[in-house]
């Protein structure tokens, strides 16, 4: 086993033990394998940086590396696709550890001899990692445990080189759950926050983008490729979208609302023209109506029906008929499993409810939704039509202190 | 169903051009919550976290000691400040990563190493110098700091690592406006006015130790080595970019000015009252003389109520700093709300800082302002260190693109290091040879 501080700048020999270079970087590959192997040495001779393969050295240790032949190609060092330079790329940078779930820096790089071929097996995280490197040669001999993380475990290591993306990004960081993602990638700078982001499937980036602020949310979707950031505002729920179209620029947002789908972008430009602070702007479009005439059996089989449930389907709002917006009564989705099946919805359901006004101001709104224990308030304007709904999620992100909100996890996605 | 999907549909399309004026509105109205948060920025708060208690004790003793006669410091001093400061800001915005951060991914772990070694030196200086502070100030209202400072560390570990420091952060910053008195202060004592235009510009200097201590100790104190670190994060915390980096850049030199004006008022004030008098400040009583014209008999008391905010303040914000840089170059758990045993260097060193400030202020005998002077000259001599990280950063281009100095900036940059080290350099040869630098 061998660090990759143990290697950098140890001499390179030709076949008769010469010194023609020095050790300045090793070149792996990414790709499908979860340890890459090691492809090749970037050697340096009089400041110019050659690239060395793997088949033309015999042997590479903590003495160096010894080359099989007498050939030099001088030819200057340009990375291809899909290569990693460990010291440029991946020594000192962060990385997302999906096992530990967290952030954090590399201090060295292990790299493992198996079969004949050197792989990357894992990063050194450890103190004793950062201490090998900083002391002389010779002090860093202690035999302390290393905390070593396996490379098959790095979900995304947060580097410059724009080639560089792990492929397998995408699986590794979908196990986790959005709101590990959006910590995670909090933690990195916004770039790196951004490509990963990036990386994940519609579904998840919409999720993991709602577990953070609004304001990096609006710089994430704004720095992406326009189709991408509308499919991806599609999949996030409507009042989550249009706040975020509410912190970009005017021009980006309506771009964005444009090239949404039909009916996401209906349910999105409806709640647009509601000032944040409002009822309004809290309220959400995705919700559950039943026309009053329908019986309990029937109104359990439409819920079952329904190609897209909404997230929040504790409470059922009844409206006049089909087609109609007029609120009549709430039921609880308790009550509704409870009650005979037979039973017109009409004496199952609460006709005297708890309501907000669209103008009504958003504090008040939560304090009334946490008041009443609710799990959500159903906004209604002037004419008695329901507009949308105020989870008591929403209602919670206005009452709860900042550095609380993070550690509360989400009732209704 | 399908009728009224179709229903909501057609209202969708409807409200889609309301929509667009709801999107404008709501863009109006960001930009003037920007334009607020302008006034208490990123920059703003880092140069006047600059006037804490090292600061005041440095400026104070200056005015009493030379009079108007180091004024004209504080010219180049924004300049240099100002310069330091917007570097650091700028790559906050463009590379949205930490100075700390920077210097790890570029330089790699013997750099790191110093870096952050000089850092951790230079803070726990101003720690010691934030607890001598807290010491001075309970003294005035009678309580010895035997009592005072060990509380005062305690509070502020349990309010940190519970939480609740930042809401008690404000009544601090409250209690530290007292120095603006000092501006009404520095009026009411009358001073020489043309004297005090003629010192803003007319430069005298001395190869005297003792002359060089002071300087060195004015420019500790204003550019200190944490500034540097704070405002980048707290820009990257911002997420400023550099669509929106104009405003900082703005906030970044009115926080400037407006910390170095305190400053001058400071320097002023003592000028016009203590050294007329002949009398020197060793004491925060005789610092608090200052306030006299303002405050009367009260100013003793009024001074007090500054020193224990502005010291309260930053003996949490410091060594809470210093423990995220630290873990973050270093690439350790970090975070307030993790126990020992998840992030041992991050509480390690945070508690370290408090409880080593805490212990050194609580000596007996210790000379209080004479402390917080030395700690500001530490300050100045470590600088360099850093303005070197900075400057080679802010000059790469692969990391900073277009962003990178301009030619005059560049220069005027890299005069400031070349003066503060020499300075440096010449108070430390001035300590240790006495002899050679007699003219």
């Amino acid at each position: 086993m061998l660090y990759l501080s143990q290697v950098l700048g140890r001499p390179i020999r030709d076949l008769e033990g010469e010194r023609v270079a020095i050790l300045k970087d090793v070149v792996i590959r990414l790709g499908e394998d979860d340890h890459p192997p090691v492809t090749g040495f970037v050697a340096r001779y009089r400041r110019r940086d050659f690239f060395l393969g793997r088949w033309r050295t015999a042997d590479f240790g903590e003495q160096g590396v010894r080359m099989n032949t007498d050939i030099l190609d001088l030819r200057p060092f340009g990375r291809r696709d899909g290569e990693v330079l460990l010291a440029r790329d991946v020594l000192d940078k962060q990385l997302v550890d999906v096992d530990g779930k967290r952030v954090v820096r590399v201090n060295d790089v292990q790299i493992i001899e198996a079969a004949g071929e050197w792989r990357v097996t894992g990063a050194d995280v450890s103190l004793q990692g950062f201490w090998r490197r900083l002391a002389p040669a010779g002090f860093a001999g202690t035999r302390r445990p290393v905390e070593v993380i396996d490379w098959a475990d790095v979900g995304y290591l947060a580097t410059d080189a724009a080639t560089v993306q792990l492929k397998s990004s995408s699986d590794k960081l979908g196990r986790l759950h959005p709101v590990e993602i959006a910590r995670l990638a909090e933690a990195l700078s916004y770039h790196h926050g951004t490509e990963i982001v990036q990386a994940l499937n519609d579904e998840t980036a919409a999720e993991t983008l709602e577990e953070m602020p609004a304001e990096r949310q609006a710089r994430i979707l704004g720095d992406m490729n326009e189709e991408r950031a509308a499919d991806i505002l599609e999949w996030m729920s409507p009042n989550e979208a249009a706040d975020v179209l509410g912190d970009l620029p005017e021009a980006k947002a309506e771009e964005l609302l444009g090239l949404m789908e039909g009916e996401e972008q209906a349910d999105v430009a409806e709640l647009l023209p509601y000032e944040d602070d409002t009822a309004g702007g809290l309220m959400t479009t995705e919700f559950v109506t039943l026309p009053r005439d329908l019986t309990v059996g029937e109104a359990l089989a439409s819920l079952r029906e329904m190609a897209q449930t909404p997230n929040m389907i504790y409470y059922l709002y009844v409206v006049e008929g089909v087609g109609s917006w007029h609120l009549v009564g709430v039921i609880a989705l308790r009550s509704l499993i409870l009650a005979n099946p037979a039973a017109p919805l009409d004496e199952v359901m609460r006709s005297e409810y708890q309501r907000a006004h669209p103008d009504d101001a958003a504090y008040d709104v939560a304090h009334q939704i946490a008041e009443y224990n609710l799990l959500a308030l159903p906004v209604v304007d002037e004419s008695g039509d329901i507009l949308g709904i105020i989870t008591v999620d929403d209602a919670m992100e206005i009452l709860l202190p900042k550095d609380w909100r993070q550690r509360m996890p989400r009732l209704f996605g | 169903m399908a009728e009224s999907r179709e229903a909501v549909r057609a209202v969708g399309r409807r409200l889609l051009q309301r929509g667009s004026r709801g999107v404008r509105r709501t863009v109006a109205r960001r930009k003037r919550l920007l334009a607020y948060l302008t006034i208490l920025g990123p920059g703003m708060i880092t140069a006047n976290a600059g006037n804490d208690a090292g600061g005041i004790a440095t400026y104070a003793s200056v005015g009493a000691e030379h009079g108007y006669r180091l004024l004209w410091v504080l010219i180049p001093i924004t300049i240099s400040l100002g310069i330091v400061q917007e570097m650091c800001a700028r790559m906050g915005a463009v590379t949205g990563k930490g100075l700390a951060d920077l210097i790890r991914e570029r330089f790699g772990v013997r750099w790191t190493a110093l870096v952050m070694l000089a850092l951790l030196i230079a803070n726990a200086g101003v720690t010691v110098s934030e607890f001598v502070g807290i010491a001075a100030a309970t003294e005035l209202f009678g309580v010895t700091r035997f009592i005072s400072v060990p509380i005062g560390a305690i509070a502020i570990w349990w309010l940190v690592v519970k939480g609740s420091y930042k809401r008690v952060e404000r009544v601090f910053l409250l209690m530290s406006l007292v120095f603006l008195g000092y501006i009404v202060s520095a009026f009411l004592a009358r001073p020489d006015w043309s004297a005090v235009g003629v010192s803003l510009v007319r430069p005298s200097f001395s190869f005297q130790p003792a002359f060089l201590f002071t300087f060195i100790a004015i420019v500790g104190t204003t550019i200190s080595p944490y500034m540097q670190v704070f405002v980048q994060s707290s820009v990257v915390e911002k997420g400023v970019t550099t669509e929106n980096y104009s405003e900082t850049r703005t906030d970044v030199w009115v926080g400037t000015v407006f910390a170095i004006a305190i400053a001058l008022f400071i320097m002023i004030s003592t000028a016009a009252t203590l050294h007329k008098l002949g009398l020197r400040v060793d004491s925060a009583s005789s610092a608090a003389r200052a306030l006299e014209p303002l405050a009367g008999p009260y100013a003793e008391k009024l001074f007090g109520i500054g020193l224990f905010g502005a010291s309260m303040l930053a003996a949490g914000v410091l060594p809470l700093a210093t423990a995220y840089s630290i873990s973050e170059a270093l690439g350790f758990e970090k975070g307030v709300s993790l126990s020992f045993r998840e992030a041992p260097i991050f509480i390690g060193v945070f508690t370290f800082l408090i409880a080593v400030g805490a212990a050194i202020a609580v000596i007996p005998d210790l000379p209080l302002i004479r402390v917080l002077l030395f700690t500001q000259v530490i300050n100045g001599l470590l600088l360099p260190v850093i303005l070197i990280a900075v400057l080679r950063l802010v000059n790469s281009r692969d990391l900073m693109g277009a962003y990178v100095n301009g030619r005059l900036y560049n220069a005027a940059a890299w005069l400031t290091t070349i003066v503060v080290t020499l300075i440096s350099l010449l108070y430390i040869t001035s300590v240790l040879f006495p002899g050679l630098l007699r003219f």
